[in-house]
């Protein structure tokens, strides 16, 4: 019984570091785009290399996580539905790391005038990441909360939707200096930072329906 | 000749085990909570501590109903008792041990002459009806304290989730016990009467005539888990309803409880002590005390998803198993005393004796408490290397795992 309770225990902690993983990447993610904007290229590799050791480590939580679930049947009703809301979250950051890739590898040309919407656009994509981690830790301890926390994931991914737009309305209608292939280089960069909310609201609605299945 | 006259209980036993095992650990082996290996071993173990400790309150009461006093009528009665049971589950209908033999019991008492004390069917009759109320009513309670307990501790969910897997087992094993306990009389109820063993010494125990016949079935019940429950626990698990680990847990614990109430002497005194009626001790179904609790919690969460339908079949339950079992059993008893030449037993006497006496057994003759001596030696080996033998095959299976992992990262690198 003793070995079952480390188990039990070493699994909890597991999981907590992968959320720190991903929580953390988010943060890292937000300084990166703005020290890109702001051209410290130092800085903008330093958070690209951090980026990269959080998505390992969460890979590697994320199968080390998966094995002892199985291994040791954990959760056996609820763990196909905690593997993939694992998944959801593991997708992103994986986006965090592919789009400061593309911003490292392509140097999308920003014009300053636009720096002010691209640092809205990341804010608010961020946010409703950052929104999820406490949704997802509750429905661990605090089912009855998630729902409610989710809302702001939902009003965040809709804001992002918002500016993205606006952005975007912006660099084809106001912005006829600028030649078709740079317009269609910023809409590319932009959907990459907004699949971070989209992948937080696919998570959103995963996490929704777990927690009304484990209230029932 | 005496194993040949016994072997209708222990087909009856095996039945028993491979069917109602399932109540006790089908909802946690079919959801994957616990593996069945465990489930088997610690369900067989307990099965048989209840039968031999705590057997006798419920097989007295079967004997007051009838005590078939003659081992070609125990052959025939725990036969016609399995058969119904065989039958009726071939047939899908609804099927209990318990009716099935209390219907044989009274198909001998009319086939001998013996009148049915309608005292004790009425107390048998009347379990039938409370037992799942009271499985439903203790699994509606258990189930309330535990979800508040739930909600207002803010525990983890894997934490929460490992006390309701220890849980289980524990629960698993007192319903075990608990089944033993009251479902022996099942089994070997009807032999008792017409068996006259000699005490058995085994140093820190003595094990009675009773005693050792209640082991006997208990090893047959314990078989009937090891070889045949598997597929039953996979297939009955959520049959009712939809059942959630905790829930599981509390449906388990709420049978193990009410098979115990009806099985334990100490309990009932208790009771009487107290200005109450006292339980009776009586053999009642585990599956109906299972479906009892599985409708207790489906009430309280709204009656949704429930298939009221097995309402209607434990009613149905009620009159068809027993009616079926006696006449299978009269009409055998007919043909084992006629046919045969076989005696099947006697009229009781007012004041309890045979007006004949009926053909029993006494071990001096058969030597069948040192068989039974031989067999406990035997089992306990067998249960040390089946136990030494599970922990190295875990090992092993951990130690490999571990290995391919090292090795995955390492390629990876």
């Amino acid at each position: 019984m003793a070995l079952f309770t480390r188990t039990t225990k070493n699994l909890i902690l597991k999981i907590d570091e992968f959320f720190d993983n991903i929580d953390l990447g988010l943060v890292v993610f937000r300084e990166g785009i703005k020290s890109y904007l702001d051209k410290d290229i130092d800085a903008f590799e330093r958070h690209i290399r951090k980026v990269e050791q959080l998505e390992s480590n969460a890979d590697r939580l994320q199968r080390s996580i998966e094995n002892e679930m199985i291994t040791n049947s954990i959760l056996p009703q609820h763990r196909g539905e905690v593997s993939s809301l694992i998944d959801v979250l593991d997708e992103i950051i994986d986006t965090i790391k592919s789009t400061l890739n593309e911003f490292r590898i392509e140097t999308p040309d920003i014009p300053a005038s636009l720096n002010h919407n691209f640092i809205s656009i990341t804010e608010s994509s961020i946010s409703a990441g950052e929104e999820l981690i406490p949704a997802a830790r509750a429905y661990f301890k605090s089912p009855y909360t998630v729902r409610e926390k989710l809302l702001k994931v939902y009003y965040y991914e809709s804001e992002t939707d918002k500016v993205s737009r606006e952005t975007r309305r912006i660099i084809f209608q106001d912005m006829s200096d600028l030649d078709l292939a740079r317009k269609s280089h910023l809409r590319y960069i932009i959907n990459h930072i907004e699949k971070i909310s989209d992948n937080a609201q696919k998570a959103a609605d995963l996490l929704s329906t777990m927690a009304i299945k484990i209230l029932m | 000749m005496i194993l040949l006259f016994l072997t209708s209980g222990l087909f009856l036993g095996w039945s028993l085990g491979a069917n109602d095992a399932s109540n006790i650990f089908g909802s946690a082996v079919g959801s994957r909570m616990i593996s069945f290996r465990k489930a088997a071993i610690i369900a067989s173990v307990f099965v048989i501590l209840g039968a031999v400790l705590q057997g006798s309150g419920a097989s007295v009461t079967l004997g007051k109903l009838g005590a078939v006093n003659a081992i070609g009528g125990s052959f025939t009665v725990a036969l016609a008792a399995g058969i119904t049971v065989y039958l009726m589950t071939k047939f899908s209908l609804p099927v209990s041990t318990t009716q099935a033999i209390v219907g044989a019991i009274i198909g001998w008492n009319i086939f001998t002459g013996n009148q049915t004390d309608i005292k004790t069917l009425t107390e048998i009759i009347s379990t039938w009806i409370s037992g799942p109320l009271l499985g439903a009513l203790f699994a509606a309670i258990l189930y309330i304290i535990l979800k508040s307990v739930k909600k207002h501790s803010s525990i983890h969910l894997i934490r929460f989730e490992s006390y309701v897997r220890t849980g289980l087992v524990v629960v698993g094993a007192f319903g075990a016990y608990s089944l033993g306990a009251n479902n022996i009389a099942n089994v070997m109820g009807v032999f008792v009467p017409a068996f006259k063993l000699n005490d058995l010494d085994l140093g820190i125990i003595t094990l009675s005539s009773s005693q050792q016949l209640f082991l006997l079935g208990g090893i047959a019940i314990a078989t009937g888990i090891l070889t045949y429950s598997n597929r039953v626990m996979e297939v009955v698990g959520n049959q009712i309803m939809e059942l959630s680990s905790d829930a599981a847990l509390v449906v388990v614990l709420a049978q193990a409880f009410v098979l115990f109430i009806f099985s334990s002497s100490a309990f009932s005194s208790f009771i009487e002590r107290t200005g109450l009626p006292p339980f009776p001790m009586v053999p009642v179904s585990s599956t109906q005390v299972i479906i009892g609790g599985i409708l207790g919690i489906g009430l309280y969460k709204g009656a949704r998803n429930i298939n009221f339908r097995i309402v209607g079949d434990i009613a149905k339950g009620w009159v068809l198993t027993p009616v079926t079992s006696g006449l299978i059993a009269f009409f055998s008893l007919f043909f084992v005393k006629n046919i045969f030449k076989i005696n099947v037993g006697t009229t009781v006497a007012e004041n309890g004796d045979s007006i004949l006496r009926g053909t029993t057994y006494s071990s001096s003759a058969m030597g069948i408490s040192e068989i039974m001596g031989f067999l406990i030696t035997g089992l306990l080996a067998a249960g040390i290397i089946i136990v030494v033998l599970y922990f190295f095959a875990e090992r092993k299976k951990k130690n490999e795992l571990r290995k391919s992992e090292e090795k995955f990262w390492k390629n990876l690198k």
